[in-house]
């Protein structure tokens, strides 16, 4: 009970944690009710003159097209915290079992699961795309998640084992072998707990990573295909010339919120970080 | 030591084989027919069945008429010759061909970028887990940089330096008005071209490398090794040198991954910029369709990816002793 | 800091051995220059080659004055200059037209002919064509074009079925070249297509005999020819990933007859993208960009680029883009639910909206301007179709499609619900546009119809295989015949893959007669031209298999900085394009046209 007490005072009044989640509140709240204040849909052809900067009418601007860029924007958000929470969410749960298997274990075990995620890190994820992109005349946004989900976990992976193999020949680890506990309960009680942050920063990479992909997959042309999302918004302002035309509303606003928001999670990250390591805030 | 060394062969080769199986499925695996597109692109006047002669003619000439595991067997053959292909694309040039002319460009903007960010980025990294007023400055701005994506950080240095101010060109690798020759005319204006490019992948790469180091010196400087030469009294800086040593490990790991992906990671940099490596090769492929290109594009990606770990796994053994007791396995 | 500087230095020696590895990629040896030079008859000038006392060759810098900077032609680097080679052609654009040449050129905004390398050509009866060159044409090595080349070229296609014009042999109905003599040759048929053989003479380009006589059929077929050696205007001079380069060939046989191309350089870029095109265009950095430039509407209003016409549209049109309806698909196999249709797609919004102007709504008959003399007005007037939601709901309701079940869509006349798609591949946003004004039109006159977007891949096979609803095409560019078009439109047998057109496998053999007809009537007949589209338009706007929308535009705007005197509105003496197959529609005629401009 202390401790939680402990923790909450450190939390609220670690400038790091407060600014970073107060950024992703806002855009998390934007993405929840700016929908409903959009006076068009995002695709719908508002303005019979076409490119306009933001104006009372157009907060954000129109799109080449006469699209209301704020109603792409509100709609792209709600995507992005899609992609981040279900892709990097999934992403990290099975970086975790197999980082953790590799780690501990070792051996052939490990051997057999590098191997393994060697070859998922190899296959390029993109043909893996190309081939669904083919097969499918059109792509939903929840098979962006489960897709970048189920190829971003390799770093994970990567990154787990290194530091449990790091922490397995530590004494603690030994002391709790010696004392006959169970692997799956030395990785849960050793061995997770002391590189919590270490997930939680994995957890966060992988939220933030899984965002810039799909920002990635959209810009190259193969995001949904039935949806909007800042990626896209970003592909079809390069696409339509907004850089020559000078039509900064239309790209400034989608790159500017992803890094905000990837920004604001590793900002939040290290606050939780110093709020759970004691050692950092004597620093 | 030599028993660990030949079962990573063997990995790696089992690893290789399969990514150069899944590899050669693409084309294949395509509901599409990438001859028919290839003569789909520009409208032929001649009437179905001279389409369906040239049909059989590239057809034969792409060795799509064979059963399928002799057009396996024959592409296993034909790789070992250096041999990927023809593209359609951009038919009659052989893939290899192809891929040639972009790795030089790959190499002269992602290697710099690459390395000069990883060894600035863990040096400022090091620096800021040390004081904590740089650390108040640094590590926002990292956070920051790193958050970036890569395109929007080219469009807006593009769109900034290229249009607004007009002081950098904003695509390609040389300007239209001059031929390659070797001259300080021409040298200076590859390197103004690739300047832009360069700068976007260096900042948001360095970003990322300044908050890796900066995090693995602070879990290392709390770790029981620290504390016990605190209190035996150790000079700070010894402290900090081992902490540092022991940081860059996974500092390693990460370039070695960063390497391996060299390409897709800069495949948006070069989209943008227009620059012609690998990555915008990548995509004019996809975007016609030209199975054989996305096909040697991909090996190299694959051979990229394996070198670079079997590299690190190398490298790990050297730098990392607590690594060498692992690899002989649960027993030890 | 001194590991920082030093590691520094590292990398930058890093950096120039990597730029000496792709040196000798993309850098030709002096050698190599000087053998160019004694290969291509000394046209290279001094000026590219120029020896400085140590012997090095100077870095070269294309004059900018002398110097044309073209883009939106080529549409990926580089690759082949073998004009037998379809498709690949629009890789390296100047090959045809201006490397290799043609019997004949013509000029669409005159719809005649223009004698080239042939200095006459005739029918001489039914059946026997006559065609007699001019006298002291040359390849760019120096040896002499004669009718015996003309004779290899067109024998070609009847000895390698792969290349495209082996047609000309099993369909158009030639079935013998004989030599009369050194510049006359007689090309003998049997039962001719008249308006399918006047298309070659200007698309069929001839290549010397006494480089290719000895080429396998490999090497002529899929071979990259690289140096081609051709009769043009200019020659190759170097390629890069991003651009061609041709240089002016002083020596060309047409000097004395059409005039000297102003631009000793032509610098064609591929540009990646439109951001790149358009920010080149209003630098100055390109004199005439053929890509499709969204926003050039407002470019040029405010006197930033130049297009043909000063307001909208702004440019010629090129192509009619067709939607084509599955007609092997309920309820598409219904005319008079096709002819509804027609009345409920807004495309005046297309024009205005997806295309801010740039196109112009076209013409029922599917024609476009330049064939404007094949349009029936009488029955376009009866039968031709605008856009009129209240009309085609009648429409609907007269052949019996009714909401039924009340969700606002009309069902079948045998109750079933309508569902259909309108596609494009993803990624043309223009049509993306556009099928996304089509669908919500339609909805609003009660037709369920939805836009999707598959990849180019997936598009294409649909198209063929006959497996889409509705599709956009615009597949005949300009041409000297309006059965271009509708050969596209009604091609035969409905065969497994349609490849080249007929896509929504209409079915009507009194069409397919008809345009047989029309290929067969000389085209000296205007008048009997004139019948037979008449009849074809006719039957096509009873039935409605296809629906012609708007006409996309021959995308062209330019500056005038560096050179002027281009074609426009007021002095429409040709085409102001680089487009593959359009040199010789007038884009030579434009090079040889421009004047370079006052320098200040």
């Amino acid at each position: 009970m202390k401790k939680r007490n402990e923790v909450l005072y450190f939390a609220l009044r670690n400038k790091k944690l407060l600014i970073g989640s107060g950024i992703i509140l806002i855009f998390l709240l934007l993405a929840w009710v700016g929908p409903a204040f959009a006076k068009y849909k995002p695709f719908d052809y508002a303005n019979p003159l076409g490119a306009e900067p933001p104006s009372t009418e157009y907060w954000f601007g129109t799109t080449f097209f006469g699209q209301d860029v704020f109603s792409q924007f509100v709609n792209g958000l709600r995507a992005t915290f899609i992609v981040g929470l279900l892709g990097g969410g999934l992403g990290t749960l099975v970086g975790m079992i197999i980082g953790f298997a590799a780690g501990y274990r070792g051996g052939i075990l490990d051997e057999i699961l590098n191997a393994f995620t060697n070859i998922v890190l190899v296959i390029p994820t993109l043909a893996v795309l190309l081939i669904i992109a083919a097969y499918l005349q059109v792509r939903s946004l929840l098979m962006e998640c489960l897709f970048i989900g189920l190829t971003a976990w390799p770093w994970a992976a990567r990154a787990i084992r290194a530091q449990t193999f790091s922490l397995r020949t530590r004494d603690f680890v030994d002391l709790a072998r010696l004392s006959g506990m169970k692997p799956y309960k030395i990785v849960r009680r050793e061995i997770a707990p002391n590189m919590m942050s270490y997930l939680v920063l994995v957890f966060i990479l992988q939220f933030g990573g899984a965002i810039l992909t799909a920002a990635t997959l959209d810009f190259i042309g193969l995001g949904p295909t039935n949806a909007i999302s800042l990626g896209l918004m970003m592909q079809y302002a390069v696409l339509w010339g907004a850089l020559p035309l000078g039509m900064w509303w239309w790209f400034v606003p989608p790159g500017l919120a992803i890094t905000a928001i990837v920004g604001a999670l590793y900002s939040m990250n290290v606050g939780l970080d110093e709020i759970f390591n004691p050692k950092l805030r004597e620093m | 030591m030599r028993r660990y060394l030949t079962r990573k062969i063997l990995i790696y080769t089992l690893t290789f084989f399969l990514a150069v199986t899944i590899d050669w499925l693409i084309p294949r695996f395509m509901p599409g027919d990438p001859i028919r597109n290839m003569l789909a692109r520009v409208s032929v006047a001649s009437n179905a069945s001279a389409i369906q002669m040239m049909y059989d003619y590239y057809a034969r000439l792409f060795g799509l008429d064979l059963p399928l595991w002799q057009q396996y067997l024959n592409f296993w053959k034909a790789l070992f010759q250096g041999n990927l292909g023809i593209s359609t694309y951009l038919f009659p040039t052989p893939v290899i061909e192809v891929l040639k002319r972009a790795v030089p460009y790959d190499a002269f903007l992602l290697i710099p970028s690459i390395l000069l960010a990883w060894y600035a980025g863990n040096n400022f990294g090091a620096i800021a887990a040390r004081s904590k007023r740089l650390d108040n400055f640094i590590l926002p701005l990292s956070y920051v940089l790193t958050a970036t994506p890569y395109m929007w950080l080219g469009i807006l240095l593009a769109w900034f330096f290229g249009i607004v101010l007009g002081l950098f060109p904003i695509a390609g690798a040389y300007s239209f008005s001059l031929r390659p020759t070797w001259s300080w005319t021409f040298v200076l204006d590859l390197l103004h071209h690739w300047f832009l490019p360069f700068a976007s992948l260096f900042i948001i790469d360095f970003g990322g490398w300044a908050i890796g180091m900066r995090n693995m010196i602070i879990y290392e400087l709390e770790a029981e090794y620290s504390r016990y030469l605190t209190a035996l009294g150790a000079p700070q800086r010894l402290i900090r040198r081992y902490a540092f040593n022991n940081a860059i490990l996974p500092q390693i790991t990460g370039l070695a991954l960063r390497l391996g992906v060299i390409v897709a990671g800069a495949l948006v940099t070069e989209v943008v910029f227009s620059y012609p490596g690998i990555g915008y090769l990548l995509l004019a492929a996809i975007q016609n369709q030209d199975y054989f290109l996305i096909q040697g594009c991909f090996l190299f990606i694959i051979l990229g990816v394996l070198i670079a770990n079997f590299v690190i796994d190398l490298v790990y053994i050297v730098v990392d002793p607590r690594t060498r007791r692992g690899m002989v396995g649960e027993s030890a | 800091m001194r590991k920082l500087a030093l590691s520094v230095f590292t990398m930058l020696i890093l950096a120039s051995l990597l730029l000496a590895a792709c040196g000798p990629a993309t850098t030709p040896t002096p050698e190599k220059i000087i053998q160019t030079v004694e290969v291509e008859k000394r046209v290279i000038e001094t000026q590219i080659v120029e020896v400085t006392p140590t012997g090095q060759v100077a870095p070269t810098t294309y004059p900018r004055n002398e110097t044309l900077y073209v883009s939106g032609a080529a549409w990926g680097p580089a690759s082949t200059w073998n004009p037998f080679q379809p498709g690949m052609l629009a890789n390296t654009t100047g090959t045809i037209g201006l490397v290799y040449e043609f019997l004949f050129f013509y000029d669409p905004l005159t719809d005649k002919f223009i004698p080239w390398l042939a200095e006459k050509g005739a029918w001489t009866d039914p059946t026997t064509y006559e065609v007699t060159l001019r006298k002291g044409l040359t390849w760019s090595d120096g040896r002499p074009l004669t009718a015996e080349d003309v004779k290899f070229t067109l024998e070609l296609g009847k000895k390698y079925p792969a290349l495209w014009f082996s047609p000309l042999w099993t369909n158009t109905g030639l079935t013998d070249v004989t030599l009369v003599d050194e510049t006359t040759l007689k090309l003998t048929f049997k039962d001719p297509l008249y308006q399918e053989w006047e298309n070659y003479l200007f698309n069929l380009p001839i290549v010397p005999k006494h480089l290719w006589e000895n080429r396998s059929e490999e090497d002529i077929t899929t071979g990259a020819n690289e140096n081609p050696v051709g009769s043009g205007a200019y020659l190759y001079l170097t390629h890069a990933e991003d651009r061609n380069v041709w240089v002016r060939n002083e020596n060309w046989w047409g000097i004395p007859i059409f005039g000297k191309p102003a631009p000793k350089y032509i610098v064609d870029i591929r540009t990646s993208s439109n951001n790149v095109a358009l920010g080149m265009v209003v630098k100055g950095e390109l004199d005439l960009s053929n890509n499709f430039l969204p926003g050039i509407a407002t470019l040029a209003e405010k006197g930033y680029v130049k297009t043909f016409y000063e307001k909208a549209p702004y440019m010629l049109s090129a192509n009619t883009a067709v939607l084509f309806l599955n007609t092997t698909k309920k309820p598409l196999d219904d005319a008079k639910f096709r002819r509804a249709l027609a009345f409920a797609i807004d495309v005046p919004s297309i024009v205005n909206v997806a295309y801010a102007n740039l196109v112009k709504a076209a013409s029922p008959s599917g024609l476009l301007p330049t064939m404007s003399k094949y349009d029936d007005q009488e029955v376009i007037a009866r039968l031709g179709y605008t856009f009129d939601t209240a009309k085609a709901k009648q429409m609907l309701a007269d052949a019996g499609y009714k909401d039924v079940n009340g969700d606002g869509f009309v069902e079948a006349p045998d109750g079933s619900k309508i569902e259909l798609q309108v596609t494009c591949p993803n990624g043309w946003t223009d049509w993306m546009a556009a099928i996304d004004i089509i669908a919500s039109s339609a909805q609003a006159a009660g037709i369920n119809i939805k836009a999707a977007y598959p990849d180019y891949g997936a598009w294409n096979t649909a198209l063929q295989g006959g497996t889409f609803d509705m599709t956009l095409n615009n597949w005949a560019q300009m041409s000297n015949t309006p059965w271009t078009l509708y050969n596209l439109l009604f091609r035969h047998p409905i065969q497994e893959q349609m490849q080249a057109g007929n896509f929504g496998r209409y079915v009507n053999q009194q069409m397919f007669d008809l345009v047989d007809a029309l290929a067969r009537i000389p085209t000296t007949d205007e008048t009997g031209m004139k019948a037979a589209t008449s009849k074809i338009q006719e039957l096509m706007l009873t039935e409605m298999p296809v629906i012609p929308l708007w006409y996309n535009g021959l995308w062209a705007q330019w500056t005038e900085t560096t050179w002027t005197n281009w074609p426009n509105e007021k002095n429409p003496v040709s085409l102001p394009t680089t487009w593959s197959g359009y040199w010789q529609m007038g884009g030579l005629q434009t090079l040889i046209n421009l004047k370079p401009a006052v320098q200040p």
